[in-house]
């Protein structure tokens, strides 16, 4: 394997993690993954404020 | 020192306008009563100890509905140092039942008259010196859209939370009851704080029974209360409760009487009432929100938003998003597999959802206009007449709307309907409606196969709601739906022109929640997707294939793929992308720009997505496809709501059951019927199912309701309050 296809590699091994994480972050502390926006009448039922 | 200062005032008072103006915020602000459910805090601008509290908007303090629940309890048990009290100037009557109950509870209270604008433009005069003396509270002119006086309202808030001192209080009452409720101070004195005395005792007057649990009376002292309540009630020869509002309302009109002055005669018709007459007229009503929503759904899928949606497809789908990124990769030499992983996977899923944004962002900037002018409330009153019919009300309407953007808040919406059983059934039936997550889906088919007809998208809309008012009809013949649905009130909003900061901002906040979730759940989707299409079992063990269809997704999905024959799509990209649609609804477009945007056959052009598509679809398999993606079970998001709002796995599993039976017993008639139509199907099993699936629909729509006895007419209530009295 060359030194760009390992960088290349990296940074998507990297992005995967990160959102897999930060899913598990937002499911964690409230946030459900509705696409309201955030800033709906019934936000806090779904998001923590 | 810090200090909060509450909100509160009757709903679609502009209480949430208010808010934003002070804190700053960018709260979601609608033109239909109801939007803030439960209350949201800000800083005031240029005061950071100052915390602005914006309450669910209420027409009382009983505890009659949710929104009062939440706003008294704030007000009760976590007393704010003030109450701005924003009041509709160009409703101050009605207004003002609440205003008498705020000042009622002791703490210092701020009137803000709200639309001082409109009631100008109206000719009206509102004297609020007089205001202000008769209701013992400071009164200030505001117009909260225009920002006018805001700030002015917010620091005379902050000055009388300072000074802690309430205003005087004012004779609503007349003797009798005055009498009454002295001697109930008396009684509890000591057991509530000192400034809520009056609040408590006139609560306890009105038999509260929630208040009555929280104070733990003993029985004697219970007693001698109901003595001096019931001594009142005949002496006035009415009920406590209704007592005190006659009196109020009494009270309100002396002083409206002194203190507003309108131009228009008393029973004259606004414009808005004018408009009414049209939009809302029992004929006509219907057939123009058939037309609205057709106009608005085939605009944004059908020419317009198809003509942005391609040059999104020609410019950054392809060109930017794909053709660019393949050639840095190859140039610097990557491997192949990291360069198939990224344009082939990621960039060509992400691409095919982004590619509707456009379309996306005309839609919602179209329902967000409807919304903000005032249209939508009308919706929910003009539906109710039709949903009344079926065993839901107006009110289920609200979330239905909600749902049109995303069905998590929508589910979430049903919270305000009291009735158990209409709230079950307004969970199980509001994501019919087409959300913004499953709009890539119609306009993937719409332009793939039905060159682009905004006929399609408008179908779709109709979809969704026949299947409400289908599904209403079939459950409320059954045990656990039976009965009259509840009563439905709900106050028509002025006409306005609509504001274009609110209506861009729901447009770019709905529109950047699509792209948010395109930039997180599509990319880690289609990265697995990707890996499991392009990987699987050779001869040679496992690895790379060639050839998608020998891959672990081909497999996964050839082994439940024969279930959807008979609805004409029985091919494993199908079945892929319908379970994949449960991660997220856009995932299903995302699934087939992997899936699709490889394959040897698939030219290398601007709709070469659509090329895949047509290959892979007939008009009819397409059809039905998209109607079973946009009935059956909504993404996982919306199912946790769903199982959080029903508070019950049995509950959850018979919702999902139900969207899912439905959705492909409605896709096989299509496939099935259309087939026999259009000479795509011969007639065989899956046709003899269609018909026993079809007779069985009008069994269930035509049957008798046994369960009809345990309804109500209103003449049958209204007698039996009369044998009662």
């Amino acid at each position: 394997m060359n030194v760009p296809t390992i960088i290349g590699a990296v940074i998507v091994a990297a992005i995967f993690i990160a959102i897999v994480a930060r899913g598990i972050y937002n499911k964690r502390h409230g946030k459900g993954g509705c696409s309201c926006g955030g800033d709906c009448g019934t936000c806090g039922c779904c998001h923590e404020k | 020192m810090e200090l909060k200062i509450a909100l509160a005032g009757n709903p679609n008072c502009g209480k949430t306008t208010l808010f934003n103006d002070l804190t700053g915020s960018n709260q979601y602000v609608g033109n239909w009563p109801g939007v803030t459910v439960e209350k949201k805090e800000g800083k005031l601008k240029g005061h950071k100890d100052v915390i602005i509290q914006d309450l669910p908007g209420i027409y009382s303090l009983s505890p009659y509905t949710l929104e009062e629940v939440v706003a008294r309890s704030y007000l009760v048990s976590e007393k704010p140092d003030a109450i701005l009290n924003i009041i509709d100037g160009t409703n101050v009557e009605r207004n003002l039942y609440l205003t008498t109950q705020l000042v009622e509870l002791g703490l210092p209270v701020v009137m803000a008259v709200n639309m001082m604008d409109l009631v100008r433009k109206n000719g009206d005069k509102i004297d609020v010196a007089k205001l202000s003396a008769a209701l013992g509270c400071e009164v200030v002119e505001i117009s909260a859209l225009k920002g006018e006086g805001g700030i002015a309202a917010a620091e005379k808030a902050m000055a009388a939370a300072q000074a802690k001192k309430a205003g005087e209080l004012p004779h609503v009452f007349t003797g009798s009851v005055e009498h009454a409720i002295a001697h109930i101070e008396e009684s509890i004195s000591g057991k509530v704080p000192n400034n809520f005395l009056r609040w408590y005792a006139i609560k306890i007057f009105e038999r509260d029974s929630k208040v009555m649990e929280t104070l733990h009376l003993d029985a004697e002292l219970k007693a001698h209360l109901e003595e001096h309540i019931a001594d009142c009630e005949a002496e006035l020869d009415d009920d406590a409760e209704s007592i005190i509002t006659n009196q109020r309302y009494a009270y309100i009109n002396g002083v409206v009487d002194k203190a507003v002055k309108k131009k228009a005669a008393k029973h004259s018709l606004s414009t808005s009432d004018k408009i009414d007459r049209v939009v809302t007229n029992r004929v006509a009503a219907l057939p123009i929100f058939a037309a609205v929503m057709f106009l608005v759904y085939y605009i944004a899928i059908g020419p317009l938003g198809t003509f942005l949606t391609d040059w999104t497809n020609d410019v950054l789908g392809t060109a930017w998003l794909v053709d660019i990124p393949r050639g840095w990769l190859e140039g610097v030499g990557c491997a192949g597999w990291l360069t198939g992983l990224i344009c082939d996977g990621i960039l060509a899923g992400v691409g095919a959802v982004l590619g509707f944004v456009p379309q996306m962002l005309v839609l919602f900037l179209m329902l967000s206009i409807l919304e903000d002018v005032g249209y939508m409330a009308r919706v929910a009153f003009i539906m109710d007449r039709i949903f009344r019919k079926f065993g839901l009300s107006g009110k289920s309407f609200i979330p239905m709307l909600i749902s049109s953007g995303c069905g998590v808040p929508g589910v979430m919406a049903s919270r305000t309907i009291e009735n158990e059983r209409d709230r079950r059934m307004t969970i199980m039936t509001t994501c019919f409606v087409p959300c913004g997550a499953k709009m890539p889906i119609i306009g993937l088919f719409a332009g793939a196969l039905f060159g682009g007809s905004g006929l399609v998208a408008v179908s779709a809309y109709f979809i969704g709601v026949a299947a409400i008012i289908l599904s209403g009809i079939i459950l409320k013949k059954t045990k656990g739906f039976s009965g009259d649905p509840a009563p439905f009130v709900m106050e028509l909003p002025q006409y306005h022109t609509p504001s274009a900061k609110n209506v861009f901002h729901a447009t770019w906040e709905r529109g950047w929640s699509f792209i948010k979730r395109a930039g997180t759940v599509i990319v880690a989707s289609s990265m697995i997707l990707w890996f499991l299409q392009g990987f699987g079992f050779t001869e040679t063990g496992f690895g790379a294939v060639e050839d998608n269809n020998s891959s672990l997704l081909a497999a996964i999905g050839g082994a439940v793929c024969g279930i959807f024959a008979p609805l004409g799509f029985g091919n494993w990209q199908s079945t892929v992308a319908t379970v994949t649609g449960l991660i997220a609804k856009e995932n299903v477009v995302a699934t087939f720009g992997v899936l699709f945007h490889i394959g040897d056959g698939v030219a290398e052009d601007d709709v070469a997505l659509w090329g895949a598509i047509a290959q892979h679809y007939t008009m009819l398999s397409a059809y039905s496809f998209m109607v079973f993606n946009l009935l059956c079970a909504p993404c996982f998001a919306a199912m946790g709501a769903i199982k959080r709002e029903m508070n019950s796995a049995k509950w959850t599993a018979a919702a999902i059951g139900y969207m899912c039976g439905l959705a492909y017993l409605v896709s096989l008639m299509i496939y099935q019927f259309g087939g026999l139509i259009t000479g795509e199907v011969s007639f065989g099993l899956g046709t003899v199912a269609a018909v026993l699936v079809l007779a069985f629909f009008i069994y269930m729509l035509f049957r008798k309701n046994k369960y009809d006895d345990n309804r109500l007419t209103v003449s049958a209530v209204h007698a039996a309050k009369v044998v009662t009295r």
